[in-house]
């Protein structure tokens, strides 16, 4: 037989805090790529240099009209600049008409 | 690089990222906590660095591409937010086991039993400051919650803090809120685990160890808060195993090194505190995160001339990957810490040297070739693209000129841009001739401090609490 400990009951509370970020909607999407410009986002980490060549390419063979805008044009996204080049990311989105962001890499 | 998506998006353009096999579902606990719980991301199998140039273009065209059309031209289905306690609300009653056994289950405790945190146990610690409980002291990313005194105490009680130790848990929540700190780097895969550094008389006050066994468990203050620290991470930042934290291996979280003072002030030379921009003699808590450490043992001499080279050979060899920090991914970033126990300091400051003059003479002989420190952010790792050369960094300004004073690859170059990024204390064992050296995680976990704000009538306070 066993015993139930009789130690106390305690009333504790929950040791997280509130969220600071609601939830949001995202981003519209369009039907095609077609016509449309991509900007790739890179942390120069994990040879997104190679993957995003690849990618262009083959977005270029099956979208027509489709526009890249390289991570160049921002730089790292994770290194001494981020905080700069995530402040200004919707201005620059917006003065480049960017469609679309393909942003790299997670590893 | 979620957090650029997450940007994205809100700024109303689509993204998509690109996300390695292993690391799918911390992009989505991340996602979460940056409000965007669908953000989309394309996976790549496996881990980019082992495969050949052949596998990975077949694994990004086979399996990425169609994903990433996918994700940038269909609209994903409306997030749900999922509805959580109220900040003062009671979650559950029951026995210390039945507390422990739910906190487990819910990812708020460590493993370890934690101390159940009623109502009035977080009042003692609210005691010990002057805020109002549930002033934001920060938000704290990447779950993007916020850090109140209520949750400070809450977290205080769990891990087995006293009451008293409030001022000292409300100074380090302030500086994982810091920016410059960088916490939402704390779940990167180098798993490092922040050291914070206590200063001031407070050390004294609430009985840390700053002598022999400096960095052992075995002393509440320093057991106890630097289980907080960890508890916090997890419950308000969101750092969890599996989850946010990737770290690859990890480390358990660290006891609170306390300078020791007295020796420091016996030999003229300042504390950590005031090389962190605070008055010799202010309470302050110094945050950073290391990779690792090792001990610089049995450190033989009677002179700074005689020991100085084997402290400078023992801090270059702890450094060799995190080099990416000194030029290539956050230029002068890395601040290397050398603990020495008060008579190695001693003994260094008899020849007349100060601490500066310590800092200057690593930065001149804790030195690599500059071939094998191209080896190491160019060749090793694949942290710093285009296999940059020393001059090449030097020649686009992401260098200091010292990097390139010829093109000997047997020139030896700093492992530091200044002499001042080297951080010093004072502690250890007073009597043995052993130093400590850690590796910095660089812009991951930047060294930041803050001044703890006691509570107008301290004295009186902590005399009440140390007579329980």
């Amino acid at each position: 037989m066993t015993t139930r400990n009789v130690d106390g009951i305690y009333a504790v509370h929950w040791p997280r805090g509130g969220k600071t970020v609601d939830i949001a909607p995202l981003a519209k999407r369009p039907d095609t790529l077609e016509g449309k410009t991509i900007c790739h986002l890179w942390d120069y980490m994990f040879r997104g240099d190679e993957i995003f060549g690849w990618l262009e390419e083959a977005l270029a063979e099956r979208f027509p009209g489709v526009n890249f805008v390289s991570y160049e044009e921002f730089g790292s996204t994770h290194g001494e600049d981020e905080t700069h080049i995530i402040e200004t990311l919707p201005t620059r989105l917006k003065e480049l008409k960017v469609d679309a962001v393909i942003s790299g890499m997670g590893c | 690089m979620l957090r650029a998506a997450a940007v994205a998006e809100k700024a109303g353009v689509p993204s998509t990222s690109l996300v390695c096999e292993g690391f799918v579902g911390q992009a989505g606990t991340t996602s979460v906590g940056l409000g965007l719980p669908n953000l989309a991301v394309s996976k790549v199998p496996g881990h980019v660095d082992t495969q050949s140039v052949e596998e990975l273009k077949r694994n990004v065209l086979e399996v990425t591409l169609e994903s990433v059309i996918e994700n940038l031209t269909t609209d994903p289905d409306m997030a749900v937010a999922i509805r959580e306690p109220e900040a003062t609300d009671i979650v559950f009653e029951g026995t210390f086991e039945e507390v422990n056994r739910l906190y487990y289950e819910n990812g708020w405790s460590d493993g370890l039993p934690i101390i159940p945190p009623t109502e009035a146990k977080i009042q003692a610690f609210l005691d010990f400051t002057e805020k109002d409980p549930h002033t934001a002291i920060g938000s704290i990313l990447p779950d993007n919650r916020s850090a109140t005194p209520w949750n400070v105490a809450i977290n205080g009680v769990m891990a087995g803090c006293r009451p008293e130790y409030m001022p000292v848990l409300l100074g380090l929540v302030e500086a994982m809120a810091d920016p410059e700190y960088g916490v939402e780097h704390s779940g990167n895969t180098p798993g490092a685990e922040t050291l914070i550094t206590i200063n001031g008389p407070i050390i004294r006050e609430l009985g840390f160890n700053c002598e022999q066994g400096a960095l052992r468990d075995g002393f509440q203050a320093n057991s106890s808060i630097g289980r907080f620290w960890r508890l916090y991470l997890r419950n308000v930042a969101g750092f969890l195993l599996h989850q946010n934290d990737k770290g690859t291996y990890g480390n358990t979280w660290r006891v609170v090194l306390a300078e020791n003072e007295d020796a420091v002030a016996k030999i003229g030379w300042e504390p950590l505190s005031a090389d962190m921009g605070f008055a010799a003699g202010d309470n302050t808590v110094t945050i950073a995160r290391y990779t690792g450490g090792d001990v610089i043992l049995s450190v033989f001499g009677d002179s700074a001339e005689k020991m100085l080279p084997y402290l400078a050979d023992g801090v270059v060899k702890q450094n060799g990957w995190q080099l990416c920090f000194t030029l290539g991914i956050a230029t002068g970033t890395l601040k290397p810490l050398l603990l020495l126990s008060p008579i190695l300091a001693e003994t260094i400051a008899k020849s007349g040297l100060s601490k500066a003059d310590v800092r200057q003479y690593l930065y001149e002989h804790a030195r690599w070739p500059a071939w094998k420190f191209e080896q190491y952010i160019g060749e090793f790792i694949n942290l710093v693209p285009g296999r940059r050369t020393l001059q090449d960094l030097v020649n686009l300004g992401k260098a200091p000129p010292q990097f390139a004073e010829s093109d000997d690859p047997n020139r030896m170059v700093p492992i530091v841009c200044s002499p001042d990024d080297f951080m010093i204390v004072v502690t250890g064992d007073p009597m043995r001739t052993n130093a400590y050296t850690f590796s910095h995680n660089g812009m991951l976990g930047y060294p930041v401090a803050k001044k703890i704000a006691l509570p107008s009538d301290w004295d009186v306070r902590l005399r009440a609490a140390k007579a329980y």
